[in-house]
């Protein structure tokens, strides 16, 4: 993979150009001490080493509610609705990475997704090394401590005003070039970048499965009637939080609306979540996960079994947000695998 | 639809701060006003009529005689619509419930205390059947505009299930209790976009009760949050008083 070394101070130049054709969005504190990507103005200040953006990166593929169809209740007929403005997604670590090339491996399985498809497509990601951990991430043992694809370009800092970037694709590798040419890195350079990734990454291992990883689909497969599900379950708010900031998490709803004349309308999808009490609600009133029990455990296997049987990752990033937003306190996946595993006899 | 259904709007005790939402609609109340016939609106026009299918009712029940008077307003409407928190769920009119009776006619009366019926404070629901609610204090007038197109088009009128949470994390807002602070949007009933968390605020319960709200678990995170049972009551006694009294 070719890589290229840039210089800090090259960094606002390569910004405004890119900003001229694309909306760049960048990592910034907020005010209150999180971390959120925030749109360039020309001078946003970077968090460099910012641990955890605080609300998933999903948004950028696919935003919280969008339209998909319009129609006309006069002639009775429908178009489709295609969005996908050109945007680059600057500073997302791995993790991060990795749940959108989840989303896009699960996006086109099937019938494939094209609202999704296609704002993916107009979608530039340049992943960054992580200089921070969260408290409550665990992505270095799930396997999603460093991506091979998925990203235009990759960003690791190895000196006080230097960054190493890998070359992910043509496209990010044209933007590089869009202010003055950067420089080929060297051997050493590359090796810097290399111990940058290990280090962060041998930190963040503090936060461990007891076992590997692949093991999780099994592990649950055993534990369908572990009274674990029960016992969490009973302090769920089925508030939808764990699921809403999930960044692997794709469930949505339809809505239609009509405009005030009942005269045309708009069919749009907007997030859902399995947690939710009426998620698995169909006609004649049938709930197929009614209790809390259900829903709790359903959600441990989409993450841990049901993705991987899919696709052979799990369908957990270990990014940590919904164990920092269930305010129950009791969605976390690494001390839900943990105590399972403690629980089992590992008899596999 | 054939004929233009005929509308009438009534209040209860309340600010009529729903009925002035409504109003707020400006122009595009006119759009949506083509498909009704408006027969009594106090807050927009002096018209008076008696021939009604659907009605907006606002205000919580506070007297014996309000009793007589809803019901007959529900005895001649097809579809009879709960307007704000008050109408709904009671509402903050539900704060008197928790004082002696003869404390709140003094504080309200004065000398004149014993001229005045009035009792514990209720929702339309526990005097009769309810059709359809549109909840909040005050309403969003876009969510009125939409159960009103959602009853044009024959569709059941509907309120989401879930918790405020959903349409705050759909906002992108930092968790109130992340910031150290309490919030109901834990047990409150979504479909307001979340707007006094977006706000800087945090949810109030204004909108009711989530449907399948887990209670015992949001006096845990409450307590945990460090609020404890004397802070998550007055909080819950807010708006909530009739629905979670108990708390
Ligand atoms: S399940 Fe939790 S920790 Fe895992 S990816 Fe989703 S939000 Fe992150
Ligand atoms: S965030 Fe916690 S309380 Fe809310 S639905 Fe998820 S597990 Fe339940
Ligand atoms: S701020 Fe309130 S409504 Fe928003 S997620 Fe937190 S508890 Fe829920
Ligand atoms: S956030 Fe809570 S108090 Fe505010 S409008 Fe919504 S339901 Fe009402």
């Amino acid at each position: 993979m070719d890589a290229y070394i840039v210089h800090l101070e090259r960094l606002p130049a390569l910004f405004n150009a890119w900003a001229k054709d694309s909306a760049l969005s960048v990592p910034s504190a907020t005010p209150e001490g999180f971390y959120e990507f925030i749109p360039w103005n020309g001078e946003a200040e970077i968090a460099w080493d910012y641990d955890l953006i605080y609300n998933p990166p999903k948004r950028f593929v696919m935003p919280a509610k969008e339209t998909l169809i319009s129609f006309d209740l006069k002639d009775l007929q429908a178009k489709p609705v295609f969005e996908a403005p050109a945007q680059i997604v600057f500073g997302m670590h791995p993790y991060d990475v990795k749940a959108i090339s989840q989303l896009d491996q699960l996006m086109e399985l099937g019938i494939p997704d094209q609202n999704y498809l296609k704002r993916r497509e107009a979608t530039v990601i340049m992943a960054l090394t992580p200089q921070s951990v969260a408290e409550t991430a665990f992505w270095a043992s799930v396997g999603a401590e460093e991506v091979q694809h998925g990203f235009d370009l990759y960003w690791t800092k190895i000196g006080p005003a230097s960054f190493l970037v890998e070359v992910g694709s043509k496209k990010g590798e044209e933007l590089l070039h869009a202010a003055a040419p950067p420089t080929r890195a060297t051997v050493s350079e590359k090796e810097a970048a290399r111990r940058a990734k290990i280090k962060v990454n041998q930190f963040a291992r503090r936060k461990q499965l007891l076992y590997n990883w692949e093991e999780t689909p099994r592990l649950l497969a055993k534990n369908w009637d572990s009274p674990l599900w029960r016992k969490n379950s009973e302090t769920c708010l089925a508030c939808g939080s764990c699921n809403l900031v999930c960044p692997t998490c794709y469930c949505f709803d339809l809505v239609d609306e009509v405009d005030d004349k009942l005269e045309t309308g708009t069919r749009s999808r907007s997030w859902d979540g399995c947690m939710l009490t009426s998620f698995a609600l169909v006609a004649g009133d049938h709930n197929f996960r009614p209790k809390a029990l259900d829903r709790y455990r359903h959600r441990y296997f989409r993450k841990g079994k049901y993705i991987y049987d899919k696709i052979g990752e799990l369908g957990c990033v270990g990014c940590g947000r919904c164990v920092r937003a269930c305010t129950a306190n009791i969605a976390n996946p690494l001390a839900v695998f943990n105590a399972l595993w403690e629980e089992s006899t590992h008899a596999f | 639809m054939a004929k233009k259904p005929k509308v009438a709007f009534f209040d209860f005790a309340s600010c009529e701060g729903d009925q002035l939402q409504i109003a707020n609609l400006e122009e595009r109340l006119l759009d949506i006003l083509e498909h009704l016939d408006v027969v009594s609106f106090r807050e927009v026009s002096s018209r008076r009529g008696e021939d009604y299918d659907i009605a907006f009712v606002e205000g919580s029940i506070t007297r014996l005689q309000d009793e007589d008077r809803l019901r007959g307003i529900r005895a001649q409407a097809k579809i009879l619509v709960a307007l704000g928190a008050c109408a709904c769920i009671g509402g903050i009119n539900c704060l008197k419930n928790f004082l002696a009776e003869n404390v709140y006619r003094e504080e309200v009366y004065g000398q004149y205390a014993r001229w005045y019926g009035t009792y514990a404070a209720r929702p339309l629901s526990a005097v009769v059947k309810v059709d359809a609610e549109i909840h909040g204090c005050p309403i969003d007038p876009n969510d009125f505009a939409r159960q009103v197109k959602e009853l044009l088009l024959g569709k059941a009128p509907s309120n989401p299930d879930y918790p405020v949470c959903v349409d705050c994390k759909k906002a992108g807002n930092i968790c109130r209790y992340d910031l150290g602070r309490p919030c109901l949007g834990i047990i409150t009933r979504a479909g307001c976009g979340a707007v006094c968390v977006t706000q800087g605020a945090h949810c109030w319960g204004c909108r009711g009760l989530s449907p399948h709200a887990n209670l015992d678990a949001a006096r845990l995170v409450m307590d945990r949050a460090g609020f404890g049972r004397k802070e998550a009551q007055n909080l819950l006694r807010f708006f909530l008083g009739h629905t979670a009294a108990t708390l």
